[in-house]
């Protein structure tokens, strides 16, 4: 401490005189100055403890200390503002002061006083102070004040003392270089401080920076790397892409193109630099090509063009190109990306669905039907060619709902229902209605709907055609006036008829045939008709109807049918098969037509005809005994004649002896006469001379079988006939021959009238005999003959039968005979025998004929 | 041998006496069979009239005699014209000659298609002369 240097505390005009001046007691004063001394021991001791602390400390400690030292009422003091804090006020109050303010009223005063003002000219004087006297005494701290002040108060009015003042200097001195120390430190801290904070500032700022700069240089890695990843990606993209991209410089020139283009021209991509040169586009699009390049490049528009380029395998194909610029942050054209689109086929596609929609709209009006397609509400959108020209009516017309006038009056309602009806179903549906042509005629139509739906399976279109059915109407018209017809004519016709299905089983019945028989339709169908038949007839029909149907060929049959009222009937049973296109049978027709009175006219007729037969025979004898009677009547009558005439004459007067001997004589003539007629017959009778003439034996056999054959049959005799084709024509009296096989057959039936237990069989068959003779044989299952009978048989008047005459096979050997043939008889191995004839057959010449007096019938030749 | 023969209408039998009432009466015998032509007129005359013998009814009709005729001695069958028919032609001529027929058929059939009609007589041949002579008489008797 500098005491030499420091000068005193305050104005000169402000220093107050020293005490001692004023005559005060020397121990007093030196205990005084001791005190003083003490003090100042005490203030020089200060900064010791004020090292290193704030300055509000230090004038804390200053304040507290110089109010204990002087005693002081109050004491203010003001440090003022400094870099590192703002202007801070300390106030003490001591416990001796007596104005009865409180330091914020003591505070606000000395504001009062010295605020604002200079500080240099701070008034030294005793105030009024709450009632009391105050010396109020500024002290300034560093020069000029410029660190702060600090103001004294105290009651006394000699403050300061001398030596108060004193102390007051070196307290404000050492106070002053404290808290200019303190200000300094402060401000050295405060400084060091900023600079700690700057430099931490700035290295913070430093390091986030550096942070900063590693994250961007990380993230420069990561997006370079990206970066490169995303070119890898951009390439693989761009090669993915299925298209052609090249990127464009600014001035059009190629940069890169992607896989696709060097795959699609064959070329490198340096090649592809002179796309605009070459043939890679099509010489017709080039110049189209190149002007709307160009004009894209200039005014930086969308590029947009079809062309077609140049394949590596030399084929051109339909492209779509399309180019657009990649601007920078300024909108600055960087580059142009280009994608070319392969649409060659859908190019082909469009002309395809073009030339089909054309096609289709052809055909739509070629389909020989009329079509049309309304919307899903009903109104018509549209109507093909067809219908126009046929109803005549205008698509303007006719589109909406003007169709309707196109339709029969009668016909609408129901149609407009239907529609209505269709439409709210959603299903396919259709109505026959009448349109009118466009000459007013009116046909049947069928009108038929279907809906078209979309993927959501809404309705959004009903398509219909209008077919005309006229014709088909009029020919199910006329089928159905048929089947009436047919229905009719069934039910009609004198018949019973009937239908059965391949099997035999009855599908049908007509009315007669209910009528008749009295049966229900139930109790004629399958195979209950059965029993409507006698039960004698029905195992043969049965038997008979199962064989037809086996063999798929028309049969027929007769049989007794019962009729309503339990009487039966002959009926003829026919069944015809009705078959497929492969010809297997698909149902069976038939008739039953009631024969009854024809088979009984057949039975009498057969009756009329065996008694005509037997008459015959008894005519022809009874003809033959005529015959003789009349031949030999005629001499007989002559003589009786002649003999009455010569017994007159006789008896005459005179008598007429020469008509009596005339008329004798005529009696003897006419007697002999008489015996030449018996002679005659007689020879007429046996040996009658036969007409040999050309004949077929098989006709001649037929002929008689033909007659027989009902009377054969009547006893249950089956006659099988076997006449041999090609046989040469015999020669033989036809009428003759005819009574000899008659004769035969007559023979073999009578020869089985008694068999019982097997078949009653006759078969007679004809066949070449030793070359130029024909034979033919009658074989029976009969009774037979022993060999003792063989050689009697032929005899005359040899019989076995009750009621035989015997003359037939002795009358049919010598007709045989006269025939240059031959009769004989054989035992059959089985039961029964055969008898046959052989006649010679007709020579080549005829030489012989005229010898024999045959007589040559002309339609010989043709037998 | 018995021989019927039918009497129509209840005349009265004829003898011999009643032949001079007809003298001179032309009996026509038709008849195809040669030995009746031979020998029926001689007993006809010896009976006392006159005779003529045809052999078919067609040389009959065209022979001249149909009017002279008194009574005609007819055979029925005959070819050509029969004996009935011969009947039918003289009715349809209005020349009914009493007929007596004469044949060797001794049919049913005939005999009584034959007697519907008017007859003098009907006889089976042979026939005896006064069986003869009777249907004669009766003939010419008038019907």
């Amino acid at each position: 401490m500098n005491f030499g240097n420091v000068a005193l505390a305050g104005p000169a005009h402000t220093r107050r005189p020293d005490m001692q001046a004023q005559g005060e007691d020397p121990v007093q004063e030196i205990k005084r100055l001791q005190r003083c001394i003490n003090d100042l021991v005490s203030l020089l001791a200060l900064p010791a403890v004020w090292s290193g602390n704030e300055p509000s400390h230090i004038v804390d400690v200053l304040l507290d200390a110089l109010l204990r030292m002087l005693r002081l009422d109050f004491i203010y003091a003001r440090l003022e503002k400094t870099v590192a804090a703002a202007p801070t006020e300390f106030m003490r109050v001591g416990d001796s002061c007596k104005c009865g303010l409180e330091s914020q009223e003591i505070q606000s005063k000395l504001g009062q006083w010295f605020g604002g003002g200079s500080r240099e000219s701070l008034p030294l004087n005793r105030n009024r102070l709450g009632g009391v006297d105050i010396s109020i005494f500024p002290l300034p701290l560093g020069v000029r004040g410029d660190i702060g002040v600090i103001i004294l108060g105290s009651e006394r009015a000699d403050f300061p003392a001398q030596t108060e003042s004193l102390l007051l200097s070196v307290a404000a001195n050492q106070a002053s270089f404290a808290l200019q120390e303190a200000r300094l430190l402060n401000e050295q801290k405060l400084v060091s401080s900023e600079l700690d904070q700057r430099v931490a500032q700035r290295t913070s700022e430093l390091a986030a920076a550096n942070e900063e700069l590693r994250k961007e240089i990380a993230e420069r890695r990561r997006v370079e790397h990206a970066l490169r990843g995303s070119e890898q990606s951009l390439r693989l993209i761009l090669d993915g892409i299925a298209g052609l991209v090249a990127i464009m410089g600014t001035t059009g020139e190629v940069e890169a193109v992607n896989r696709q283009v060097l795959d699609y021209f064959g070329r490198s991509a340096e090649e592809m630099k002179g796309w605009l040169t070459g043939d890679a586009v099509h010489p017709d699009d080039l110049p189209g090509v190149i002007s709307a390049w160009r004009h894209s490049l200039e005014t930086v528009s969308p590029y947009d063009i079809d062309h077609r380029m140049r394949r590596v395998d030399g084929a051109y194909r339909w492209f779509h190109a399309r180019g657009l610029p990649l601007r920078d942050a300024e909108g600055q054209v960087l580059r142009w990306y280009v994608l070319l689109t392969d649409i060659d086929d859908r190019r082909h596609a469009e002309e395809a669905l073009r030339a089909s929609e054309g096609k289709l709209q052809r055909v739509i009006d070629a389909i020989p039907t009329l079509a049309w397609c309304n919307l899903p509400d009903g109104p018509n959108e549209f109507l093909n060619k067809r219908w126009h020209a046929y109803t005549g009516l205008s698509p303007e017309e006719a589109h909406g709902w003007g169709w309707q006038t196109a339709f029969h009056p009668e016909d609408l309602p129901p149609l407009m229902k239907k529609w209505q009806e269709i439409m709210l179903s959603g299903e396919q549906g259709e109505i026959e209605a009448r349109l009118r042509r466009h000459d007013g005629v009116y046909r049947w139509f069928l009108i038929r709907a279907a809906p078209f739906r979309d993927e959501t399976g809404a309705i959004i279109r009903w398509y219909g055609t209008s077919t005309d059915i006229e014709d088909r109407k009029r020919a199910e018209d006329a089928v159905l006036a048929n089947e009436r017809n047919l229905g009719l004519i069934i039910s009609t016709m004198p018949a019973l008829a009937w239908s059965a299905y391949a099997d035999g089983n009855v599908d049908f019945v007509n009315q007669r045939w209910l009528d008749y028989t009295g049966l229900s339709p139930a109790q004629a169908q399958g195979w209950a008709w059965a029993r409507a038949f006698h039960p004698d007839d029905l195992g043969r029909l049965n038997d008979y109807w199962l064989s037809t149907i086996a063999a798929g060929q028309p049969g027929e049959i007769e049989a007794r049918l019962r009729r309503f009222d339990g009487q039966y009937r002959w009926f003829l049973f026919r069944a015809s098969p009705l078959r497929n296109e492969s010809g297997a049978v698909i149902k069976w027709y038939g008739t039953n037509t009631d024969i009854d009175d024809r088979k009984r006219a057949e039975e009498e007729l057969r009756n009329a005809h065996s008694e005509l037969a037997r008459v015959m025979r008894v005519m022809t004898m009874g003809q033959l005994t005529a015959s003789i009677a009349h031949e030999v009547n005629q001499p007989l009558s002559g003589i009786i004649t002649n003999a009455s005439t010569c017994l007159r004459m006789l008896d005459a007067d005179p008598p007429n002896l020469e008509g009596a001997r005339e008329t004798a004589r005529r009696t003897i003539r006419d007697g002999h006469r008489a015996s030449d007629v018996v002679t005659r017959l007689r020879t007429l009778y046996s040996k009658k001379e036969p007409t040999l003439e050309p004949m077929d034996l098989n006709e001649v056999a037929r002929e008689v079988t033909a007659l027989s054959s009902t009377e054969i049959q009547k006893n249950g005799v089956t006659l099988r006939q076997e006449f041999a084709d090609g046989l040469p024509p015999a020669l033989g009296d036809r009428i003759q021959l005819q009574q000899v096989i008659l004769n035969l057959l007559r023979n073999g039936a009578d020869a089985m009238s008694t068999i019982n237990d097997r078949p009653r069989e006759l078969l007679i068959w004809t066949e070449r005999h030793e070359g130029n003779q024909i034979q033919l044989s009658v074989k029976d299952s009969g009774v037979g003959f022993t060999h003792e009978v063989a050689g009697k048989i032929f005899e005359a008047f040899y019989t076995t039968k009750g009621d035989g005459m015997g003359i037939g096979l002795s009358v049919s050997r010598s007709i045989i005979e006269a025939h240059q043939g031959r009769l004989w008889a054989t035992p059959n191995d089985g039961p029964g025998c055969t008898f046959s004839f052989a006649i010679p057959c007709t020579p080549k010449g005829l030489a012989d004929s005229a010898s024999r007096g045959r007589r040559v019938d002309s339609s010989a030749d043709a037998a | 041998m018995d021989i019927p023969y039918e009497m129509p209408h209840c005349f009265a039998m004829q003898s011999r006496e009643g032949r001079g009432r007809n003298q001179h009466a032309l009996l026509s015998v038709v008849d195809d069979d040669e030995s009746v032509r031979e020998s029926l007129p001689d007993l006809i005359k010896e009976f006392g009239f006159a005779a003529r013998a045809f052999s078919s009814a067609e040389e009959f009709l065209s022979s001249g005699s149909v009017d002279e005729t008194s009574c005609l001695i007819l055979d029925i069958a005959m070819p050509g014209m029969s004996g009935p028919e011969l009947q039918q032609e003289l009715k349809r001529r209005g020349r009914e000659i009493p007929i007596i027929f004469i044949t060797g058929q001794r049919d049913e059939t005939t005999r009584a298609r034959v007697l519907k009609q008017r007859v003098a007589g009907f006889l089976l041949k042979p026939f005896n002369d006064t069986d003869l002579l009777a249907a004669i008489n009766t003939a010419l008797q008038g019907i």
